[in-house]
């Protein structure tokens, strides 16, 4: 469903990816861990056309991201969805207009439908009770869950996650590491979390893989990981509380 | 220095992109009308006290040297000109620089910050169509309305003196306003305002696409957009004054 062949990107002198290879089958979710500033992050930007790999092939769904025209990206990025790490809510509109107007942009939904769809993914992402709220009235969980409800809104063949449970508290961060984990198995969704939240790693992916040096140093299920003799990779398993 | 001329080269390529996605739609209608109102409508109380006082306080300023030639009668003549033809454009387009250019900057900066325009490029909307060309288009028409607006309340101002200092009646300083005015006065001092308007929302939406780096750098992007917007005004306002007298005189 994703793959990426070889990819290089640099930002000035400070290269980030070194040739990372990844392939993320359909319904699979699959972890990127590492330390901050190891390129996780950019990695999932260059997968949906945000930023423009140096070198190497993005293929979803078996279309070229790296070298696609406008009308293919467009065609992709329909097909995704994507948490980031701020929640990035367009703060202007309320929470439910944030769904709306992704909906009735590109999604061909009517403006009542897509009310009423919007409502329907809140309630299920537990902010039925907030719809009408701005996001400046939310707290950091509840940002997360709207946005949350926002990339599941479209209906999405893969969903994006960056650091989603960043800056929560521990049961707020399970919340939502379990409702990703359910919203892929109820909506068979293909999908890459970039964490370096063993726990969250734990509960959502079905694989998971350690970028350091640009490239996936390993990659296997989290109990192949927790065997690795790196004191990288040990580190993530140190003390998950 | 280098770095001025690096944004100068920017905000040109970013600017020419403007005549391009203006006419590819969809056409973002309500962006426009809520940037209009929020362009020109919010605007309006700031407009009105500086025009009504750039018109009390020329009139206050030349009453007492024309007086001392004699040629106080002039004093209508001399305002309107001076303000429709200079004054009224460049200093509401400074003062509106000042409110929305800033504002813009500072707005579309935090989405930055935020990831609000890399969300938006995600959905597949083009943040330049949607946060640009409704802003650039609001200030084209607003600005120029504005003017005319600020013109006429500085006319009123200095009827305001006249009549206060020297019982000069209504009729007679109109008369006296009207037949000083020509068309070569008035075309050329409100078409400088769709450029000004122009460039106000442009470098708005161009600092605040550049923002980076947290708060830190939307206040940047505020500060660069006033000081920016005001300078290019200036500018701008110099190339044409050459220009309007080449056509016009």
């Amino acid at each position: 469903m994703i793959e990426i062949e070889n990819l290089y990107k640099a930002f000035g002198s400070q290269r980030v990816l070194n040739g990372l290879s990844l392939n993320v089958k359909k319904g699979e979710t699959f972890s990127i861990l590492g330390k901050s500033g190891t390129g996780k992050s950019v990695t999932l930007k260059c997968i949906v056309g945000l930023l423009i790999p140096d070198a190497g092939d993005i293929s979803v769904d078996s279309m070229r991201v790296d070298v696609g025209d406008r009308k293919s990206l467009f065609r992709i990025r329909q097909m995704i969805g994507f948490l980031f790490q701020s929640g990035a809510l367009y703060d202007s509109m309320s929470v439910r207009e944030n769904l709306v107007f992704n909906l009735t942009r590109h999604h061909r939904v009517k403006h009542t439908e897509a009310r009423d769809k919007a409502a329907h993914y809140l309630t299920l992402v537990g902010l039925g009770n907030f719809i009408d709220r701005m996001p400046s009235e939310l707290s950091g969980g509840m940002r997360k869950r709207a946005a949350l409800a926002r990339a599941l809104v479209i209906e999405p063949q893969i969903l994006l996650y960056d650091e989603p449970t960043t800056g929560l508290d521990p049961i707020t961060s399970a919340e939502i590491s379990d409702l990703v984990r359910e919203m892929h198995s109820k909506f068979s969704i293909t999908g890459i979390v970039v964490t370096h939240d063993i726990l969250c790693a734990g509960i959502v992916s079905d694989r998971a893989g350690v970028l350091k040096d640009g490239v996936l140093k390993y990659t296997g299920t989290l109990n192949e990981l927790a065997g690795i003799e790196d004191e990288e990779v040990k580190g993530f398993f140190r003390n998950p509380l | 220095m280098r770095r001025f001329f690096e944004h100068i080269y920017d905000l040109t390529a970013f600017s020419l992109r403007f005549f391009k996605e203006v006419f590819i739609p969809p056409y973002e209608v309500s962006e426009f009308a809520g940037h209009l109102e929020n362009f020109g409508s919010r605007s309006f109380p700031l407009v009105s006290v500086i025009g009504l006082l750039m018109g009390l306080i020329l009139a206050l300023q030349t009453k007492p040297t024309l007086a001392r030639f004699g040629a106080e009668s002039f004093l209508p003549a001399m305002v309107a000109i001076s303000v429709i033809r200079e004054l009224g454009p460049v200093i509401t387009a400074l003062v509106v620089a000042g409110r929305v250019s800033s504002g813009i900057g500072a707005e579309i900066g935090s989405m930055r910050v935020t990831e609000q325009v890399d969300a938006l490029e995600v959905s597949s909307v083009d943040p330049y169509r949607f946060l640009v060309v409704p802003r650039v288009l609001a200030g084209i028409i607003a600005l120029p309305l504005l003017t005319a607006y600020a013109d006429l309340l500085g006319i009123m101002g200095a009827f305001a003196v006249m009549f206060v200092s020297g019982g000069m009646g209504w009729q007679l300083f109109m008369t006296s306003t009207i037949t000083s005015l020509s068309i070569a006065d008035i075309i050329p001092g409100i078409a400088k305002t769709f450029f000004f308007g122009f460039i106000i929302s442009m470098v708005g939406s161009y600092f605040g696409f550049k923002a980076s780096g947290g708060t830190e750098g939307v206040g940047k992007a505020a500060t660069s957009a006033v000081v920016f917007a005001s300078f290019l005004i200036l500018i701008t306002d110099f190339v044409l004054v050459k220009v309007g007298i080449l056509l016009f005189e």
